[in-house]
Order: C-alpha cells, then sequence, then structure tokens
C-alpha cells in the first residue's frame, strides 16, 4: 500500500511537471500573444492583463521545472492546485457571461471566430481532473527520485 | 519493561522529534526558496516582454485613419471598421463574400471603410510573423495609394496556416503585380517598415476587445460577419 502510494504520487508529480511544462511552453513564444489570450476572458483591465500574460507562461514552466525535480513538492502541489483553481473560475466565469474564446490553455487564445465553438465543459473537466492529481500530491507528497528526499532528509 | 528498555524507546522518540522539527525547518525553507524561484520567473515574462513591446513612436503609413490604427479607403456616411489579419481564413471568406457589396457601398459613398491590419496569427507560420508582414506590407501599399488592390492580391494568394508564409520578396511582387513597381515599395516591405504599427494596432485592438479576426464594426457596433448583417447595419 505504501509503495502505491509512493508511485502513485510520483506519477501525479511528473505527470503535472509535464502537463505545466507543455502549457508554459506553448504561451512563452508569443508574450504579446499570452498578454490578449487573458484579456480575452474581460476579467482583468488590458494593461494587467498583458502583465499576468507575459509572467505566466514563465511561472508555469518554473512550476513544471520544481515538480520535475521534486522541489518543495508540497508547496509546488499547491500552487499547481491553486493555479487551477484560478484557471477552472475564469473558464466558468467566461461560459456564464456567455463569452466565446479560446482559453489560451495551451497557446493560441482571443476570440473564437463564428462558427467555431467552444469547449467549455471539456476545459474545465480537464482542470478539475489536474486539480485532484494536485491534491492528492498535495497530500501525499513523499515521492521517489525526487531532490526534497536529499535536501530535506530523513522523515 | 525493564528501565533500560524504557530509556532506548524515549532516546529514539526524541530522535524522531528532532528529525521531524528538522525536517519542517527545511521544509519551509526549501518552499519560501520555491515560492521566490517562481516570483522571479515571473518577473523575468514580464521583463522579457516589456523589452518586446512596440516602440511608443513608429512611422504610420499615408491615408491611416484619425486614431492611427486602420487604413481609410473611402470617405461616407456609415464607418465600417474592418479588423483582419491577412494569414486568417475567414477573413479572406468573408472579404471575398462581402467584397462586391463593399465595393457598391463605396462607390456611393454610403461607407466610410477603414481596415484595420492586425496581427493575432503570428504564431501560426513556422518560422512565425508572416501575419505581422503582411500587415507592414500592406502599410506599404497605402503609402503607394494602392491598399485596397494589394489587400485583395495578398487574399488572393492566402498562404496555409501551418506554412512558412509568403517571403518578403514575394510580398514585393505582389505589389509589382498591382502596380507598386517603384523601389520605395520594395525597401518599405523588406525593411519591416511598418511593423511596430502593426504591433500597436494589435495591442489597440486588444485593448478594446478586438482579438478575433475578422472583426466588423459598423459606426462602432460590432455585426455578425455576414453579407445581410452587413447591409442591414449600413441601411
Amino acid at each position: 500500500m505504501q509503495v502505491v502510494r509512493l508511485w502513485g504520487a510520483t506519477a501525479a508529480r511528473l505527470g503535472l511537471a509535464v502537463v505545466f511544462a507543455v502549457a508554459g511552453w506553448s504561451k512563452v513564444t508569443d508574450l504579446a500573444g499570452s498578454g490578449r489570450a487573458v484579456n480575452a476572458y474581460q476579467l482583468l483591465p488590458f494593461s494587467l492583463a498583458k502583465v499576468v500574460g507575459a509572467g505566466l507562461p514563465f511561472v508555469e514552466l518554473m512550476l513544471a521545472a520544481l515538480l520535475l525535480l521534486g522541489l518543495a513538492t508540497r508547496f509546488a502541489a499547491a500552487v499547481a492546485g491553486a493555479l487551477l483553481v484560478v484557471y477552472i473560475a475564469a473558464i466558468a466565469s467566461v461560459w456564464a457571461r456567455g463569452l466565446s474564446i479560446d482559453c489560451g490553455c495551451f497557446g493560441v487564445g482571443g476570440n473564437l471566430a463564428p462558427g467555431q465553438h467552444p469547449n467549455y465543459f471539456w476545459d474545465i473537466a480537464r482542470d478539475v481532473g489536474l486539480l485532484a492529481v494536485a491534491v492528492f500530491l498535495l497530500l501525499t507528497p513523499r515521492t521517489v527520485l525526487s531532490v526534497d528526499n536529499y535536501v530535506l532528509g530523513e522523515a | 519493561m525493564s528501565s533500560r528498555v524504557k530509556v532506548k524507546q524515549a532516546n529514539r522518540m526524541v530522535r524522531e522529534q528532532l528529525a521531524r522539527e528538522r525536517r519542517r525547518r527545511r521544509t519551509i525553507i526549501v518552499s519560501i526558496v520555491a515560492a521566490a524561484a517562481l516570483v522571479v520567473a515571473g518577473l523575468v515574462g514580464w521583463a522579457i516582454y516589456a523589452n518586446q513591446a512596440p516602440p511608443a513612436s513608429f512611422a504610420t503609413p499615408a491615408h491611416a485613419s484619425k486614431d492611427g490604427t486602420g487604413i481609410v479607403v473611402s470617405t461616407g456616411t456609415a464607418t465600417v471598421d474592418f479588423y483582419q489579419d491577412f494569414l486568417c481564413p475567414i477573413c479572406k471568406q468573408f472579404e471575398s463574400q462581402a467584397s462586391s457589396t463593399l465595393d457598391s457601398m463605396v462607390a456611393q459613398k454610403k461607407i466610410a471603410l477603414v481596415y484595420h491590419p492586425i496581427a493575432i496569427l503570428d504564431d501560426r507560420t513556422n518560422p512565425s510573423g508572416y501575419s505581422t508582414r503582411a500587415a507592414a506590407a500592406a502599410a506599404c501599399a497605402a503609402d503607394g495609394n494602392k491598399f485596397p488592390e494589394y489587400f485583395r492580391a495578398l487574399y488572393d494568394k492566402q498562404p496555409a496556416e501551418g506554412s512558412a508564409g509568403l517571403s518578403n520578396d514575394q510580398l514585393v511582387q505582389i505589389g509589382v503585380g498591382v502596380g507598386l513597381t517603384d523601389n520605395t515599395f520594395a525597401q518599405c516591405v523588406t525593411s519591416q517598415k511598418y511593423a511596430n504599427w502593426v504591433a500597436h494596432n494589435t495591442d489597440t485592438a486588444a485593448g478594446k476587445n478586438i482579438q478575433g479576426t475578422p472583426t466588423v464594426l459598423v459606426n462602432g457596433k460590432q455585426i455578425q460577419n455576414t453579407v445581410n448583417a452587413l447591409q442591414q447595419a449600413v441601411g
């Protein structure tokens, strides 16, 4: 049982690392576009959306690095969970307001052309699934192949 | 239980307690370091973006609209603002469906038609940046008084998303095809004279929540991208 948890948590850690790495990387090549994608949610004034849009891809990449290394795993899991809660809330709010945008989760973003339909349900379902993974890791942050094992010492 | 065993047990408990303490302390320190790393990463992103952001001063082409973000091609009572990206297939579709209607509205002086070339699909060519290059080239065509002709020619020869887009030489050649034969145009295109103008337009449009293309406004109000909606709105 202990072993299953250990490896399960390890898989959760690395899985989240990959998702955040892909999400961050897809946006980092077009920071202006990332700012526009944030602005499309119409939750922040444009000037603030630009700051968030430029910073977020780098935060996601750094988070992916922490998870990949297994450094400050519990803290990283908490940040991942918090980000996902924000993403879910933002997509839900867009959905509730009837806006038609691309979530910009993995690049692109912006308004959808007429005839294109948003996938809010699946975006949210995916993020809720990832949130569950992050919460699991938050509760069982001990994993194999992690820097924490060396840095934090014996439990 | 002998007292020796009790002492051993007590010692172990103390050791474990100390190890837990140590682990807790280290966890807090490592977490603080991790938090700092995340904050620094975010600031780095912001700094990079701030560096890339278009300069406040940039060249504006001829025939620019009053706010400087569009090319005015006609005068008339109703204002039609057409936000488009030269890589966007639906822009091409709308342009081909609406062009004859727009032409006759322009001829009858019913509309002040303003094109706003913006670049939101720069990421969709490889190498990236065709949207910006094409829009900047169109601004050069405005300088040469051939914007509408060049605009149509660009949509006629629209490259596919995911392709390399048209080269600067090809953009020059398309200009030659509509009569922009002088060297000024070619130089304007190859030097990307109006790239910052395009970045400014894109930014300004996003600030007005225009993030998709095509976006058509009639007297400032967005309409459906159909010829019917256009005719109804213009009246």
